[in-house]
């Protein structure tokens, strides 16, 4: 290749010469009225959404005489840690001032769980759906998919006394099988999918190989799925994380999950409001699921592509 | 005693009827070419010898013993799919091995048979490579080899050329025909290809609608078929067809007056409606045309060179009717050709039943 473009470089007159008119690439001006208008709708927007951040950012930095004069998109004179040291070990709900250190702990030992659980339930619900069709299983999928459109709030009550009655009301091991039962409709759907989109012949092939159940779905299946694994991951974390409602309903106060927690702090009535610290906990609270994006953010996309929502 | 031998089996899907109280007796180190349109119930056939569908009715047995109710792994079988199926986070060498691993045999077996099954169909380079490293045809030699470490008698393919790009096709179409001759296993092979079909098969099956329509030699599926259906299937380009009725002794069309006292009827024969059938290839033309025992001069309509020979496409009787000219004959439309052919070589069928006179 460099030969011969050697070559050309060393002719001065072209081999053919051009008519007259346009030849080669349509000339693209960079401040067309299209890009103008697409990328100042883009500016625009970013803008908007990335100012509450900003605001919540700075006054995290700034210390409390700061805040008071007024100015809230103003960059911080002075930077201060301390309100993120005191939103994560000092801050006080009720009558107990660790900060938000217990809630993150008590989210953590109810996420990990919830999201290993529900994950590993609900992809064997979708392999065995997708591959070894069994008498009755389209009306169990039709169910299991109807309990995704169930409001949460009906089922509020009910579970409350499920709950009472095997003992494990208010304790984080029922908060924890709340959250697995709750994101299986939709996490079973998404591994359903994406097994019914791998080729059937491989699943053929496995049998006549003489895999039974167990061999091809951890053989054959898992090492293929990582992507919709990625995917569920993402959902399970960020949903049981960014989660109140089950939090506050099936927790007692020394088990609350960080949410309940930052609540608490920001809406605490005694004394001054510590905008400083509230906005730290705040962004504290938002950090993990903020991570996990950022982390995973191709994997994310790349997941929900193959196993998009399809049939 | 038969290797495969299926009897009366049917297969619903809900309510639709896929095989329809089908038999069928393969013959030990025979190659079984089960041909047909797509959903004619070919592969559905295959994968119920295999075990990867269950029954609705009838019984299968593989080697005289009664595998209906059987898992795929213990009917002795290895199988070949179309889209070659090979596990894609596997080295080549794993998927050889992943069957044999299954049944837990030992390692140094394991290795002999991958060692030969490598030799055989020559992939032995490519053992450490994932699949996604291979070419089509490799993946389709690897996918072959899986089913060749099992050390089975049969042998089941689905379509096992038809990814491939039609270079590739021969080539691996000779060399299953070498592996066949080579291993003389049972080989019960599916495909919607003719070709194929003629060229490997020791019998070929074809099926319409769940049914077998013939079962015989290529040579005698290609000269006699036993109706209408399976005549225009087999031939390319397809047999011509020219409605009319038999009276008295000849096969009249329109104008023209075929004599059939050459052709030998099945069945005796009888007068009334008929459809005669003659490929394009038994239609001489020309010197030779003047010696057959039917001759006309026809005009020439179209033309369409194929590079080996030439199709040429004209009216007898008022109905179209090609043939095959050599290809240094240049005729143009509008051209007058003398064109004769031997009843003896044609094919009658019934009007109504279309059934082979």
């Amino acid at each position: 290749m460099s030969s011969v473009s050697h070559v050309a470089a060393g002719h001065v007159e072209p081999a053919i010469a051009f008519a007259a008119g346009p030849h080669g690439p349509k000339p693209r001006p960079a401040f067309s009225p299209r890009n103008i208008m697409i990328y100042g709708t883009l500016l625009l927007v970013s803008i908007y959404y990335l100012l509450p951040l900003y605001v919540m950012i700075v006054t995290s930095l700034k210390g409390m005489p700061e805040i008071r004069l007024g100015n809230v998109f103003s960059p911080p004179l002075e930077i201060t840690f301390q309100p993120w040291v005191k939103a994560w070990a000092e801050a006080c709900t009720g009558l107990n001032c660790e900060g938000l250190s217990r809630g993150f702990w008590n989210s953590v030992r109810i996420t990990v769980p919830s999201v290993i659980l529900s994950i590993a339930i609900a992809s064997l619900n979708g392999y065995a759906l997708a591959n070894w069709k069994f008498k009755g299983a389209d009306i169990f999928f039709t169910i299991l998919i109807f309990g995704a459109f169930i409001p949460y709030q009906v089922m509020l009550y009910p579970i409350v006394i499920i709950l009472r009655e095997i003992g494990l009301y208010g304790s984080l091991s029922g908060l924890v099988i709340v959250h697995s039962i709750f994101g299986m409709p939709i996490l079973t759907l998404l591994f359903r999918n994406y097994f019914t989109s791998l080729p059937e012949e491989l699943f053929k092939a496995a049998r006549v190989d003489g895999a039974g159940f167990w061999g091809i779905y951890f053989r054959i299946m898992l090492p293929m799925s990582l992507p919709i694994f990625v995917v569920a991951i993402i959902l399970q974390v960020t949903g049981i994380w960014n989660d109140f409602l089950f939090g506050v309903v099936y927790t007692k106060p020394d088990v609350y999950p960080m949410t309940v927690q930052l609540n608490n702090i920001v809406n605490s009535v005694q004394g001054v409001k510590e905008y400083n610290v509230n906005m730290a906990a705040t962004l504290l609270t938002g950090l993990v699921p903020l991570i996990v994006y950022f982390v995973s953010g191709k994997l994310f996309v790349r997941g929900i592509a193959a196993g998009a929502v399809k049939g | 005693m038969a290797s495969v031998s299926v009897r009366d089996v049917s297969l619903n899907f809900g309510s639709v009827e896929v095989l329809k109280k089908l038999n069928l007796d393969v013959e030990q180190g025979e190659f079984l070419v089960l041909l047909g349109p797509s959903g004619c119930g070919k592969s559905t056939l295959l994968n119920c010898i295999a075990g990867l569908l269950d029954v609705t009715a009838g019984q299968i047995f593989i080697n005289g013993k009664n595998v209906t109710w059987e898992e795929p792994k213990d009917r002795g079988i290895g199988m070949v799919f179309q889209s070659y199926a090979l596990y894609p986070q596997m080295t080549v060498e794993g998927n050889l091995s992943f069957g044999l691993k299954n049944a837990g045999m030992p390692r140094d077996e394991i290795a002999k048979r991958i060692a030969r099954a490598a030799g055989i169909l020559q992939i032995e380079p490519l053992l450490k490579r994932k699949p996604s490293a291979l070419s089509g045809g490799q993946r389709q030699r690897v996918a072959i080899g899986r089913a060749l470490v099992r050390d089975v008698d049969v042998f089941l393919f689905d379509e096992p050329l038809s990814n491939l790009d039609a270079k590739l096709r021969s080539e691996l179409r000779v060399e299953i025909k070498r592996l066949h001759q080579r291993l003389n296993n049972t080989m019960i092979y599916v495909t919607h290809d003719q070709i194929e079909a003629m060229t490997l098969a020791d019998r070929i099956a074809v099926m319409r609608g769940g049914l077998i329509q013939q079962l015989d030699s290529p040579h005698v599926i290609y000269s006699k078929p036993v109706n209408r259906y399976v005549a225009g299937f087999i031939g390319s380009p397809g047999m011509n067809f020219i409605d009319g009725a038999i009276e008295s002794g000849a096969f009249k069309a329109g104008d023209a007056k075929i004599p059939v006292e050459r052709y030998q009827a099945q069945n005796g024969g009888h007068a009334g409606p008929a459809t005669f059938g003659i490929r394009p290839e038994h239609v001489a033309h020309d010197e030779q045309a003047r010696s057959m025992p039917f001759s006309r001069e026809v005009d020439v309509e179209i033309v369409e060179p194929m590079g080996s020979d030439t199709l040429v496409w004209s009216k007898l009787g008022n109905q179209s009717l090609s043939f095959r000219t050599d290809s240094e004959r240049y005729l143009k439309v509008g051209d007058k050709v003398l064109i004769g052919f031997d009843p003896a070589r044609a094919s009658i069928f019934d009007a109504s039943s279309e059934n082979r006179l």
